[in-house]
């Protein structure tokens, strides 16, 4: 289907579904109900077909482009159907399964993502590991038909709910550094298994510590080759930069024009108002370039960095100014839309620190797109 | 333009602005049809040339064919263009009292064409184009900060009847054109300014080593990158919906993002970078005289955000 046509379809579905597809709570309310909201409408695009548009045929989609993708989460996100973060977990986790699981169990597992039957986490970061992913320590020992995980994550979104893992482990030596990771497809009701929600700033308990306590692993659940995680890692992180971003963009555009019609009239400085918009507007014009890009067949490298840059500064500039704009109701507002407003603003926090620190990106633009050579 | 066509275009359009500037720079583009490429493509022709001309630090009749264009005159190229002053976007000619005032710039086009079309408007009344021969204007050239950009600043008082009238036209759209062009000038310009810095902290060694490898030399010039980059998508993603608006944000966001990286460069150039013998000054001074042409980026920035305020919606949607 064309990109023209599939719009056409999706805003005609969306307008007649909206009653279906809206959401039953005010603000942003509770994570369980953010969760029942989010499997509905996946479970509701996917029976209508939207949501296995875009995906490849032998995981249960029916083709097309990336762009396909990247428009239904806009919409979605445009319409505040969706909150754009959990939504995009797919957008991972979905080719991390088509690239490397063997091919049987992506045909089985993927589909059930994408309907909203299931949700799966990412078991990347540690307590000892945030920026330095190659040092993890989270060791998957051989066992019988398998391995035997030992070790904690940290960070891991929506563990909580998840039925499954895509989980980094280290397999080679303490030593081994980037040559020993590999990367499982982990069953999250495997004994051993306990999950702690961090309870978070912004008032969402939506990331997790998880333990693996002698977890073990069928052999046919290794993704990739053994001690080649890492290359699985680098190759996924520019999707995360992707069509993620897109979304998130569609979102941030829907909230500074919800912004700039509620704030009350001189509460917002036209030139810092500028200065978002000219971000705002620069961040969906990469991050637009990016999803023609890849529709177009390219790799997605390190120039992906600097979407997550822009992504950040975007995002904090917008919410800068709500923290300006609407004051008094992130400081004091109790009602679910200054609710809304408050996790937001805060969350913006994090948009420099998740998914690859700004000082990391920082890193891997200096040394990769202007070649500055080792940093010691 | 495909992608194979695009970088034949690209690259001949490099060569010319490498090795000529002015009226011998005209002649390269004549040659190589930059003006047909501007008709047939003029988001491409455009972005290529403006981003190569900054970048080489030259200069052209091109802002005065971009903008001629834009506002439907006929034989376009024949005719230099008179700019507001700098830092306005107003049109330069007012009509009122049964006189035509002319108060603006122009680049060193002027000196080199016969007349010069000039934009005025009367206090309620649409933009009227008129033609005025050069010598009846006041030209006086400008050293300033930058004289290598050769502008000159224009004045007039004639009598209202005298300018051949060109009859009526969109002066928004044609100052949106030129800022798009300018925007794309200014990215150039900071990314020649960026590799000369990126050259510099390989080859400087401090403290047994190159200064690249300091995280903080490092940071500054990623910092520098995404600015550039942020600036380009913009620039180039507003030829898509050329209005006023997406045109003042794409030019406000250019003429910051420019002054930030050289800025920046000129940091991490350090001491050479304050000398006459190394070229990073042509760009320091080309960047500030740009973000004033058509509207400074500060006052830009602030327009866009109160027109956001007032109207409730971005100017541009970029779709997919």
């Amino acid at each position: 289907m064309e990109l023209g046509e599939f719009k056409a379809a999706v805003d005609r579905w969306l307008d007649q579904r909206a009653g279906a597809l809206a959401p039953e709570f005010e603000g942003i309310g509770t994570l369980d109900q953010q969760m029942a909201q989010l499997r509905k409408v996946m479970r509701l695009s996917y029976e209508a077909g939207f949501m296995r548009m875009g995906w490849p045929e032998r995981v249960g989609g029916l083709g097309g482009s990336n762009l396909l993708r990247a428009y239904l989460g806009e919409a979605l996100t445009a319409r505040d159907i969706v909150e754009p973060g959990m939504y995009s977990m797919p957008e991972v986790l979905a080719p991390t399964m088509i690239d490397y699981a063997p091919p049987g169990l992506a045909a089985e597992m993927v589909p059930r993502l994408l309907s909203g039957e299931e949700t799966w986490c990412q078991g990347f970061s540690e307590p000892g590991t945030g920026s330095n992913l190659g040092s993890l320590t989270c060791r998957a020992l051989p066992a019988d038909d398998g391995w035997t995980v030992q070790g904690q994550k940290v960070w891991t979104s929506l563990a909580q709910y998840a039925a499954r893992c895509v989980l980094l482990t280290r397999t080679g030596t303490p030593e081994s550094a980037h040559r020993g990771i590999t990367a499982f497809f982990v069953d999250m009701g495997s004994p051993g298994i306990t999950i702690r929600p961090i309870e978070s700033m912004h008032g969402v308990p939506e990331f997790n510590e998880v333990f693996f306590d002698d977890v073990f692993v069928p052999a046919d659940r290794v993704l990739g080759e053994v001690n080649q995680g890492w290359s699985i890692a680098m190759d996924l992180l520019p999707y995360e930069r992707s069509t993620a971003l897109w979304h998130r963009a569609a979102y941030l555009r829907r909230r500074l024009e919800r912004l700039v019609a509620g704030a009350p009239a001189g509460a917002l400085d036209p030139a810092a108002v500028g200065e978002a918009a000219q971000q705002l507007l620069a961040f969906r014009a990469r991050s637009r370039a990016t999803q023609r890009r890849l529709a177009a067949g390219e790799m997605l490298g390190p120039e992906t960095s600097v979407d997550k840059v822009l992504l950040a500064t975007a995002e904090q500039a917008v919410f800068d100014l709500v923290a300006e704009g609407l004051g008094t109701e992130v400081a004091m507002g109790d009602d679910p839309v200054s609710v809304r407003w408050r996790a937001e603003f805060l969350y913006s926090r994090a948009a420099s620190i998740y998914g690859g620190s700004a000082e990391i990106q920082r890193n891997i633009i200096a040394r990769r797109l202007l070649a500055l050579g080792d940093d010691r | 333009m495909d992608a194979a066509e695009r970088e034949l275009f690209e690259s001949a359009v490099r060569r010319a602005t490498d090795s000529a500037t002015g009226a011998a720079l005209d002649e390269a583009l004549t040659d190589l049809g930059w003006a047909d490429a501007l008709e047939s493509d003029r988001a491409q022709a455009v972005g290529v040339l403006f981003e190569a001309q900054g970048a080489a630090g030259a200069t052209s009749a091109a802002l005065d064919l971009v903008m001629a264009t834009a506002l439907g005159v006929p034989d376009p190229g024949a005719a230099a263009l008179v700019l507001p002053p700098l830092r306005r976007r107003d049109a330069p000619g007012r009509l009122g009292s049964g006189r035509c005032a002319v108060r603006g710039v122009g680049t060193a086009t002027l000196a080199r064409r016969e007349r010069a079309v000039v934009v005025a408007s009367a206090t309620h009344g649409a933009a009227e184009a008129v033609a005025i021969e050069r010598g009846v204007l006041g030209v006086a050239p400008v050293r300033g900060l930058d004289p290598d950009l050769g502008l000159v600043v224009v004045t007039g008082d004639l009598a209202a009847g005298d300018p051949e009238s060109l009859g009526p036209v969109d002066w928004d759209l044609a100052v949106a054109a030129g800022q798009l062009a300018v925007a794309h000038e200014l990215v150039g310009t900071a990314r020649a300014a960026l590799e000369l810095a990126r050259l510099h902290a390989l080859e400087r060694i401090q403290f047994g080593r190159p200064i690249a490898s300091f995280q903080a030399v490092r940071h500054r010039l990623a910092e520098a990158l995404v600015s550039l980059e942020a600036a380009s998508a913009l620039a180039t993603a507003a030829w898509e919906e050329p209005n006023p608006g997406t045109a003042a944000l794409a030019k406000g966001l250019a003429g910051r993002s420019a002054r930030t990286v050289v800025r920046h460069a000129q940091q991490v150039l350090a001491g050479i970078g304050f000398t006459l013998e190394h070229p990073l000054h042509r760009y320091v001074r080309r960047t500030m005289l740009l973000d004033q042409l058509l509207g400074a980026g500060a006052a830009l920035t602030r327009q866009s955000g109160a027109d956001l305020l007032a109207t409730g919606a971005l100017p541009a949607t970029l779709p997919l």
